[in-house]
């Protein structure tokens, strides 16, 4: 009887607990995830009236569509370029900070960080403004070398205006994995650099024997992270500051759907390019970790 | 003690790094509150790092918070956030503590998909849930932005909150169960006390994150009235093609970052084991 009771409340308690949440998870985040999924084989504008059902027709024409597969470039280009850019000088900055014994450590590491707090927009507009053809300082600063005032348009190139948006890209990302790395660098037993100390083993053998192959498994999940956060997000710094132009020079899959879907209202073609963006995530993540799982075992 | 580097040529070019990439955090923040002081005519006729003139423009805040209604997107933002994090941390806790705590059928499945959806991008959700909030009809309203926030940080309270629940010793809510006090008195009185370092980890980190979203903001309010700051900095900039108001921009700018910029200095450890925790997967 007893049991029975206290059952019955151990079984309230955990539903009271556990069903809100569920409830309000279904409602805003897997209610809309599988109804895109579904909106991506219509043909629609939005009005309810005329929706017509068109199987894969939405992703025959996605391939079909040379801006889908500029985009698709655009967002590996940034992909790769951001990876290469964060990890080399994330990497470096954990290092320095935590094995050069480097007076104000600290204060580096604090104000490394504070890129990553300063909202995408805000960095958009203040790069933006560093680009700007009249009043930027990256004109300004080259027309001190030259004879003339130099006016170039950055971000308005017909080609390559995509490798303008990298270096706000890393600028704004190097924070967030330096901390990463740094917390994996604490984690390594200092007696092994001790013990790597007292045969006498320089800064680049203690790096390359001890701290990368340690930390290599956090320095895995960064780089999947990069991919991930890059292939769903970049698009907002793209979005403003070129929204895909010049002649969608610079668009990501993440700014075309913005466009195709709230600027154009074709709505079950940009679903369409959400569930590409979401498969190709998912395929690079197994690839990524294929990749480097390799080389791990090179290490060992 | 003894230097790291040894070679001294070496060791002046790695220092010069970290002094280099220092400046370049901080001063687009000292010359974002030099160019809030500037007018329009400085900017055009004066090289971008030249120093404001006197007498320094500060009524450039003024009239933002004033003409451009600042106030009001300010007002918002805090509402936003303030409401999305503390029904994310509501959510998100008591759903940890069962799933740290209790096993019932389908709790490991429910783990994972909690998890799993942190892989899945946000923007394949955006079409959606711009139609769905269009037929309750949040479009434009606070508390759907509360919601649509709420639920976008479900998935990292859960994972970090469900870890820190774990690490504590169940020894103490042995004895509270022991003393008679009932599963909610047990979760409130002895383990939500307990917990407030994880929580107050995941609500830095969250409130960062919801204070500065841009992009679902855009697309579920249309209205001036509703904006939050970073949805009305994107329109302010558009804007400035046919209307230049350079000073003001800067303005708006530091009335975004300001707020931020306290939290990150109040909470600067909290941020650091919040993201260390969040990403080790």
């Amino acid at each position: 009887m007893k049991a029975r009771s206290s059952n019955w409340q151990r079984g309230v308690f955990i539903g009271t607990f556990i069903v809100p949440t569920f409830v309000f998870f279904c409602i805003f985040t897997i209610y809309p995830v599988v109804r895109a999924l579904y909106y991506s084989l219509f043909d629609w504008s939005g009005m309810s009236e005329n929706k017509t059902f068109i199987g894969l027709g939405n992703f025959r024409d996605m391939f079909r569509d040379p801006i889908v597969w500029r985009a698709i470039g655009n967002d590996y280009f940034l992909v790769a370029g951001k990876i290469a850019g964060i990890m080399l000088v994330a990497t470096f900055f954990a290092v320095a900070l935590t094995r050069f014994r480097f007076r104000l450590a600290g204060f580096f590491r604090s104000i490394f960080f504070i890129p990553n707090v300063i909202s995408v927009v805000v960095i958009g507009v203040l790069w933006n403004f560093i680009y700007n053809p009249q009043i930027g300082f990256l004109n300004a600063f080259l027309s001190l070398f030259a004879k003339e005032k130099v006016t170039i348009a950055w971000l308005g190139f017909a080609s390559h205006t995509i490798w303008m948006l990298l270096p706000p890209a890393v600028w704004a990302g190097i924070g967030f994995y330096m901390i990463l790395m740094i917390a994996a660098i604490q984690n390594v037993p200092e007696s092994f650099y001790e013990a790597a100390e007292l045969e006498g083993a320089g800064q680049w053998h203690q790096f390359s024997r001890i701290t990368v192959p340690l930390i290599w498994e956090q320095m895995k999940v960064s780089i999947v992270n990069i991919m991930m956060t890059t292939l769903n997000g970049s698009f907002v710094i793209v979005w403003i500051m070129t929204e895909g132009g010049p002649d969608n020079s610079t668009q990501v899959m993440g700014s075309y759907l913005y466009q195709m879907a709230f600027r154009q209202y074709h709505f079950g073609f940009a679903a369409a390019l959400g569930v590409l963006i979401l498969l190709l995530s998912l395929a690079t993540t197994v690839a990524l970790q294929r990749l480097l799982r390799r080389e791990v075992v090179e290490l060992g | 003690m003894r230097n790291a580097i040894r070679n001294p040529v070496l060791r002046a070019v790695f220092y010069a790094i970290l002094v280099l990439w220092g400046v370049s955090v901080l001063y687009p923040l000292l010359w974002t509150l030099l160019d809030a002081l500037k007018d329009n005519r400085q900017f055009f006729f004066h090289l971008p790092w030249a120093l404001p003139d006197a007498p320094l423009l500060w009524s450039n805040f003024s009239y933002v918070w004033n003409k451009y209604n600042f106030d009001t997107y300010f007002f918002n933002s805090l509402i936003v956030t303030g409401g999305s994090t503390l029904l994310g941390l509501l959510l998100s806790a008591s759903t940890a503590y069962v799933l740290a705590r209790y096993k019932f059928k389908g709790s490991g499945a429910l783990y994972l998909l909690y998890i799993a959806s942190m892989m899945v991008p946000f923007i394949l959700a955006l079409i959606p849930l711009f139609f769905l909030m269009n037929s309750f009809h949040l479009i434009n309203t606070e508390i759907g932005l509360i919601f649509v926030y709420a639920s976008s940080v479900l998935a990292f309270g859960i994972f970090v909150l469900v870890g820190f629940f774990r690490s504590l010793p169940k020894e103490l809510e042995e004895a509270s169960i022991i003393d008679g006090a009932s599963y909610y008195g047990t979760f409130f009185r002895v383990m939500l006390p307990l917990s407030q370092p994880g929580l107050v980890t995941v609500g830095i980190v969250n409130v960062l994150n919801i204070w500065n979203e841009y992009i679902v903001g855009t697309i579920l309010l249309n209205d001036p009235k509703h904006y939050t700051l970073p949805v009305e900095i994107g329109v302010m900039q558009a804007e400035m093609q046919y209307r230049t108001e350079w000073g003001p921009l800067f303005a708006a700018l530091l009335f975004t970052i300001i707020p931020v910029l306290i939290v990150y200095i109040a909470f600067q450890r909290k941020i650091a084991s919040g993201i260390t925790a969040g990403a080790i997967k």
